[in-house]
């Protein structure tokens, strides 16, 4: 498109340095530009908003003053933000209006972003709204397993959660419910009971106590209930909650139920109470932030690192008060993380953050081109499961999390082994298992990039694409994405398969031949082409389509070779990716999208990991100890009484 | 030096991996009533992804001589029921990006808000509107279905969380709707529904549902506003199954009946073999549903947005949909597009035939039905919103004048459609998003002597104006 004009060119030229614009903010993490100073933000908001925004009659009530003190950074954050979101989308000054030069408007909204974020961190650490947020399927599944004590997958039964905030299933405001889930609820409930009272251990688990000599039905019935709120409800439950459970025993008696189908049936209702569907926290009606309480922080707790309730031991440390204590908290994370329940959290974590659930979806590749995949399930179940237990191990082994970009070891099977086409030094005796082993000299097969189900999931199901590899590290790596592709513009022309082959200097030339494509397809594809060598299942490979693979490749200017070279690259931004890594666990920890505020949490905890050697556990523990793990905000309850007043009927 | 193995004991790759399927008991089949002698008006929304080949899409044409488009050319036998549209569009959904704006909004006709999910906006779908107004006539209010599990996490590229690609169907401006994509499981759920509860299970369940409800209403006054949608969300859903319950707790008050029997041992399979045996099961569900009168509103998903299943089970498909989709004017590309779009819309044709088989009277249940097929972009290349690719199937209780190409002038609002829709299904309102007036043309004048009263919408819940001000 070189000697295009008119209108539409126009069009085009405008949504592309949107696009480019929008990413060139993301990637100032890259280099932080060094301009600007809140006078210098005044003096750009002076010549290009003032026109339009001053006096009585500012255009959209928006007046200029109210962002010209320094101290509007924090009681007008919402303000600043927004005005700096609609710069940067180009969307003001509008029209017709003269426009700052992009630069100039890059390093406004940079400056703008930094400024926010040291000015919400002035005042300290905040805590977010402690937030009700309904079990997902997997912890739904899970709580039932443990509550009950039954072994029985109910995921199944359930839809599947959608994503939010941080890009995590748990995340309280994308877990909305549907009728569906309503009868769901219902029929599981009944499911789960019905199949734990025909088990022995689940039975007398359940049965806390029978009626006998001595033990009136009445008061056997009230002790089952009463235990099994308390563990359903994970918190101590008051009197009058034991007495309208059991009132729905006396009612099943009434009507012809024996003493253990009314019992199982108040249990029931147990199961579809809002309180055992949803991880509530009593509110802080306080003036100021406060922590949670012990038996709230136990689930927080538990829910992060395993997916599920609270154990006796933790439910007891609740009770015991100690919980307040970060030594202990320390203590019990550690605990925790080698429990074979965090495997969960690995895989729920692992899986979502770099998208590799989706292998068994939308990123399967090809039955018919990769048919050993298609028919092997044993490899398919190790290439899913490598990246979640090799980051299990990880935090086990407590090793730094930069093992991700590169390390000694990986986790080996005979048929990773196979895929390799290398010796691992593979315990034979367990050799169907997966292991922890040490990888050969110079192997290409360190950290997260070595991997095939993430060179799957960066690949089309059919071929491999160095855009979307280099697409994938920008965003789950680094946490940079790029900008789509702008509208109306052909995105970079691959090779199709069969077609003569180029090198990647020759398709590089492509995008070079076009500025616009350039400015971002120099930073994605150059990432892409040095994991040219792993095919789409991750095999390694030196030629495609008779000719050599040329795995150059190129970032910020500079050339580097291959994986190793990539690594390298990554090594050298490992702060990006250590902030990367600390934003998404949080945001999962949490179970909510990240604020401004927590953006301090985030650096303050990068700073702590970067510190202690980059540890894993350390990165854990910062979490647990953080201020809005353990704190929630002030919430004062006058909205909420008068709606809730007004609304009930 | 650490061991090879594993930290605790090794774990085994199938307990981890795979979860017994569990699946529910199926109650047994009671004794069903004769069908009552008016036909119900049923309405179904089927949504193809990432838009059509649009030459290859557009009939010659308008008016009833016109001529079905080699796309279209699986509905040559039922061309007399159906009625396509041309020149619609949602004008809400012309900014934000290439689809989730277009995709979630494709029977809303609002601006969905740029979230990652923490203000999460759209409005009220046309389909709920429909299904909110009969919900008590059948023992479901809607049937949401799909072949593709809701797409994971949030698109950072573009800023939008994938609820909102993944979901067609929002009972509000904050509640999508969740779908149903194992087959078995609709079936199961359609058979215990269509067979109610016997009395004494009814009687239990309303003493579980008070007790719950009676937890949900103590926490609503201890919560905040944020946390206050979650816990009116519960009180929805299940005030939805005390009342149904309650109908069937008083014989009286239960006025449905089957129009047709279930098989119970028709079952599908729990896991189809292939993409197009899911859809053409799926398609069953909906079928079925509808000439039970089990429900009088389904919506059904082909894919989420950016769908890139791969098409490579049909001849001459080499790649996924959405890479597809982005054609770039290349030939074999486009030619590739086209043939996918063609499957699409004969797995739509095997929906109407199914429908077409199924007597009503003198009628068919596709006579009492409006099955609208709609893809939210026309060209997918270039994200395009305008000239929508739409056809509307069915003669809904004969008030659609079906058998027509209509074409309207470039950019008249789909809402228009919706307006339309509600009126046949006997739901009418008086404006649904931007919405200007009926569909010219689509209608016979209703013969109807007590036509329902239009209502109107609360704008609280539709979310179109003040989400639009920001375009």
């Amino acid at each position: 498109m070189t000697n295009r004009s008119g209108g539409g060119h126009g069009k085009i030229v405008i949504a592309m340095r949107l696009a480019v614009f929008i990413w060139l903010f993301a990637v100032s993490l890259f280099a932080t530009p060094g301009w600007a100073s809140f006078d210098t933000a005044q003096a750009f908001l002076q010549k290009y908003c003032r026109a339009c925004h001053t006096g009585n009659a500012a255009v959209g009530g928006f007046r200029l003053d109210r962002v010209a003190a320094p101290e509007s950074l924090t009681a007008e954050a919402a303000k600043w933000a927004s005005l700096t979101r609609r710069v940067r989308n180009l969307e003001m000054p509008p029209k017709g209006a003269p426009a700052p030069p992009l630069d100039e408007s890059e390093a406004f909204a940079g400056w703008v972003d930094q400024a926010l974020r040291q000015a919400a961190c002035a005042n300290g650490i905040q805590p977010g709204p402690a937030r009700a947020r309904r079990l997902n399927r997997d912890e739904y599944s899970a709580t039932i397993r443990d509550l009950l004590d039954i072994h029985l997958d109910m995921a199944q039964s359930l839809p599947v959660d959608g994503g939010g905030g941080e890009g995590f299933d748990n995340a309280a405001e994308t877990l909305f419910l549907s009728p569906l889930h309503s009868e769901k609820y219902m029929d599981a409930a009944r499911f789960a009971l019905d199949f734990a009272a025909k088990e022995f251990k689940s039975r007398n688990k359940i049965l806390v106590a029978t009626p006998g000599p001595g033990m009136p039905e009445a008061e056997a019935a009230r002790r089952v209930i009463a235990a099994f709120l308390t563990r359903a409800f994970r918190s101590p439950v008051d009197n009058s909650t034991v007495t309208t459970y059991l009132a729905l025993y006396s009612k099943a008696r009434s009507a012809g139920r024996n003493f253990e189908e009314g019992v199982f049936f108040a249990l029931r209702a147990v199961l579809v109470s809002p309180r055992f569907l949803f991880l509530l926290t009593p509110p802080n009606t306080t003036a100021a932030m406060q922590p949670v309480d012990a038996y709230s922080l136990a689930s927080r707790l538990s829910y992060f690192l395993w997916g599920s309730m609270p154990d006796e031991f933790l439910f007891d440390a609740a009770a015991s008060g100690k919980l307040s204590d970060p030594a202990v908290l320390k203590v019990i994370t550690r605990r925790m993380l080698r429990n074979d329940r965090s495997l969960g959290f690995a895989q729920r974590f692992v899986e979502q953050w770099l998208a590799t659930r989706e292998l068994t979806s939308s990123k399967r590749p090809d039955a018919k081109l990769f048919p050993e995949f298609d028919r092997d399930e044993e490899l398919r179940s190790d290439i899913r499961m490598q990246p979640v237990l090799f980051f299990r191990e990880m935090l086990v082994r407590n090793l730094p999390v930069l093992s991700l970009i590169d390390s000694t070891h990986t986790i080996g099977t005979r048929n990773l082994a196979k895929l390799y086409e290398v010796q691992l030094p593979i315990n034979r005796a367990a050799a169907n298992q997966p292991q922890w082993v040490e990888l050969p000299p110079g192997s290409n097969r360190g950290g997260l990039m070595g991997m095939p189900a993430v060179m799957a999931v960066s690949s089309y199901p059919y071929r491999t694409s160095p855009v979307l590899r280099g697409a994938w590290i920008l965003e789950s790596m680094l946490g940079t994405p790029p900008p789509p592709p702008p509208p109306n513009v052909p995105a970079l022309e691959e090779p199709a398969a069969g077609a003569a082959p180029k090198t990647m200097k020759e398709r590089l030339a492509q995008h070079r031949s076009n500025a616009v494509c350039a400015s971002c397809h120099s930073r994605i594809d150059g990432l892409g082409f040095a994991l040219e060598n792993y095919d789409v299942l991750g095999r390694w490979r030196s030629e495609a389509g008779g000719k050599a693979i040329d795995n150059s490749g190129e970032l910020s200017g500079v050339t580097f070779q291959g994986p190793a070279g990539l690594r390298q690259v990554l090594l050298e931004r490992k702060d990006l990716f250590v902030h990367n890594l600390t934003t998404k666990m949080l945001g999962y920890a949490l179970g909510r999208g990240l604020t401004l505020s927590d953006s301090c949490t985030v650096d303050s905890i990068v700073e702590q990991v970067k510190n202690d050697g980059y540890r894993a556990q350390t990165l854990v523990e910062a979490i647990v100890l953080s201020v809005p793990f353990r704190y929630q905000a002030a919430q004062p309850l006058k909205s909420a009484v008068a709606a809730a007043s007004k609304g009930s009927h | 030096m650490p061991s090879n193995k594993l930290s605790r004991h090794a774990l085994s790759r199938r307990a981890v991996l795979r979860g017994a399927g569990v699946t529910l008991g199926l109650p047994w089949l009671e004794a069903m009533g004769a069908p009552s002698a008016a036909n119900p008006v049923r309405f179904a929304a089927l949504y193809m992804p990432n838009g059509v080949n649009v030459p290859m899409w557009t009939p010659k044409g308008t008016g009833r001589d016109y001529q079905l488009s080699p796309t279209l050319a699986p509905l040559a036998d039922l061309k007399n029921s159906v009625t396509v549209l041309s020149g619609l569009w949602n004008e809400g959904s012309k900014g934000g990006d290439g689809h989730y704006v277009k995709e979630a909004a494709i029977l809303t006709c609002a601006t969905i808000k740029k979230t990652q999910g923490a203000d999460l906006a759209n409005g009220i779908s046309a389909d709920q509107v429909a299904a909110q107004r009969v919900a008590s006539q059948t023992p479901l209010a809607s049937l949401e279905l799909g072949v593709t599990p809701v797409a994971i996490g949030v698109d950072a590229v573009v800023g939008y969380t994938r609820v909102y690609g993944s979901h067609i169907a929002w009972a509000n401006a904050t509640t999508p709707l969740a779908r149903e994509i194992n087959p078995r499981s609709v079936y199961e759920r359609l058979f215990r529904a269509a067979s109610g509860l016997n009395a004494d299970s009814a009687r239990m369940d309303a003493l579980l549902l008070d007790r719950v409800l009676g937890d949900a209403r103590a926490l609503r006054g201890t919560v905040g506003a944020a946390d206050r949608i979650r816990i009116d969300e519960y009180l929805s859903v299940m005030r939805s199954l005390e009342e149904r319950v309650a109908r069937a707790n008083a014989p009286a008050a239960r006025t449905w009946k089957a129009r047709a029997a279930m098989d119970p041992k028709a079952a599908p399979i729990e896991r189809p073999r292939d993409h197009q045996e899911h859809v053409r099961l799926m398609m069953d569900m909906i079928a079925l549903a509808f000439q039970t009168d089990t429900t009088r509103v389904a919506t059904f998903m082909f894919g989420n947005a950016v769908s890139n299943v791969s098409f490579r089970f049909l001849e001459g498909v080499s790649a996924g949909h959405h890479d597809v989709s982005h054609h770039q004017k290349d030939a074999d590309k486009l030619r590739q597009y086209q043939i996918i779009n063609q499957w699409h819309v004969e797995q739509y044709a095997y929906l109407l035939r199914r429908l077409a088989e199924m007597k009503e009277g003198e009628s068919t249940v596709l006579d009492n039905s409006m099955v609208l097929f709609a893809s939210a972009l026309s060209d997918g290349n270039s994200h395009n919103p305008h000239n929508l690719p739409l056809i509307l199937g069915g003669r809904g209780g004969g008030r659609i004048d079906a058998g027509q190409h209509l074409t309207y002038a470039e950019d008249s609002p789909m809402s228009n459609l919706y307006v339309s829709i509600l009126d046949a299904f006997g739901a009418p309102v008086e404006r649904f998003g931007d919405s200007t007036g009926h569909l010219p043309g689509l209608l016979r004048p209703s013969g109807s002597e007590s036509s329902p009263a239009a209502v109107r919408l609360n704008p609280a819940t539709r979310g179109v104006e003040s989400a639009r001000a920001a375009e």
